[in-house]
């Protein structure tokens, strides 16, 4: 058995997709062949290759703007037409995270996954949402506030392995959403100013501000190093 | 500048050929050729607010929106959702609204940077649209307006270009 896992964050390391990425191809081998690919990095031939006569395909990827990242998206529309005919017959799974606590979030994305399995004529597996992602780096998978998310992904990996279709899961931390909402301010707060932003009215602008803003060339000037 | 803005993804003798030209009243912004996609950095949010850092004119978008009434997508449908060129410049553009999260019918959402948004109004453009994908497309829709800290927004489906154009005239 055959299976390529898409990592689909453009972040190449510290991403909450990649560690999601690893934590399935462990569940997977070695029962399976089972391979990583970076999407972002990637070219279009060692993807294909990749892919190449796959039971399952698995994308793991970020919620961006409600739906797929954009490098990501241009590389399903490209094989659109192609990856049945390199992979017939291959099931497709997804595992969303998004940064919001609410995993059911991610449910717009796995439908635009639903929708490129139709279009491409491979089958749908399933969907795997994933909510505060921002909390996948805190533990490791399956212990803490990530036992949830051990289970769930041991049960994704099964349905990926015997290449059944199921629902949708999704999957919330063993972490309360206010105190994540809490963190998640503060870590912005802590963040902007270790890159010397005063809080305040950076912030917030009124409309009329923004050109003053963006023409003064500070919102653009990272090379003079702004901390 | 108009009061609508138009991010489209037509080719440029397409746009030519079938986008309005009255500038008073619509701007444009060619998501062809594509802006380089976002990094995943949060730069935007926590270093240059409001702002990419990539260097390329997708860093401009979301300073741009903030002109504007209403923000138009014309986009080909790809699987129920925007185009990949038009989604590497809104990939970009979540400087609009701040990191900071609101609870708007019971889920989280960012709170606005700006005093206003935005109406969103989703025309696309495709053959063989099916049911399926235009539910996906209206949810989406609702969501990102819900995002953005838009009020309003619409979505409307056409079998072409020129017929999807044609509503704008
Ligand atoms: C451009 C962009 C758009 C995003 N849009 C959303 C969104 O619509 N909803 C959400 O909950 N999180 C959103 N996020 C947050 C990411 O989904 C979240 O940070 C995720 O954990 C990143 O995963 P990664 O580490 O695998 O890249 C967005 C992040 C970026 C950079």
């Amino acid at each position: 058995m055959k299976i390529a896992i898409m990592d689909g964050s453009p972040k190449n390391k510290d991403s909450a997709s990649g560690l999601i990425a690893a934590a399935l191809q462990a569940e997977l081998t070695p029962a399976a062949d089972c391979a990583v690919c970076h999407a972002a990095s990637h070219d279009r031939d060692e993807i294909m290759a990749a892919l190449a006569s796959c039971d399952a395909l698995v994308f793991v990827f970020p919620l961006y703007v409600d739906g797929i990242p954009s490098h990501l998206l241009r590389l399903l529309d490209e094989i659109q037409n192609d990856v049945a005919t390199v992979a017939p017959g291959a099931a497709v799974y997804c595992a969303v995270n998004n940064g919001f606590y609410e995993a059911h979030q991610n449910g717009v994305a796995m439908e635009l996954m639903k929708n490129f399995c139709v279009r491409s004529g491979l089958r749908w597996g399933q969907g795997l949402g994933v909510g505060a992602g921002g909390m996948v780096q805190a533990a490791p998978i399956g212990r803490g506030p990530l036992a949830n998310l051990g289970r769930a992904l041991s049960a994704f990996a099964e349905n990926i392995r015997n290449g059944v279709s199921a629902d949708n899961s999704f999957v919330e931390p063993n972490f309360p959403k206010f105190l994540y909402n809490m963190i998640a301010h503060m870590s912005w707060r802590v963040q902007a100013r270790g890159n010397g932003l005063k809080i305040g009215r950076l912030w917030r602008f009124k409309i009329s501000e923004v050109d003053e803003w963006v023409q003064s060339g500070k919102s653009s000037d990272i090379n003079k190093g702004g901390k | 500048m108009g009061r609508t803005l138009i991010l489209h993804d037509l080719r440029q003798s397409d746009a030519e050929q079938f986008l309005p030209r009255d500038s008073v009243k619509y701007s444009l912004f060619a998501a062809a050729p594509p802006v380089r996609h976002c990094a995943g950095c949060f730069l935007c949010w926590v270093k240059t607010p409001g702002r990419c850092v990539i260097p390329d004119r997708g860093a401009d978008f979301a300073a741009i929106m903030t002109k504007h009434d209403e923000l138009i997508f014309l986009s080909r449908l790809v699987f129920g959702g925007l185009s990949p060129d038009i989604k590497a410049v809104l990939d970009r553009s979540i400087g609009f609204v701040l990191p900071f999260f609101r609870k708007l019918n019971g889920e989280t959402h960012h709170v606005r940077r700006y005093d206003k948004s935005p109406a969103f109004r989703y025309i696309f453009y495709g053959v063989d649209i099916t049911d399926k994908e235009k539910e996906t497309a209206k949810k989406l829709a609702a969501a990102n307006a819900l995002n953005f800290g838009s009020e309003r927004f619409s979505v409307s489906f056409f079998s072409s270009i020129p017929e999807s154009a044609e509503t704008l005239l």
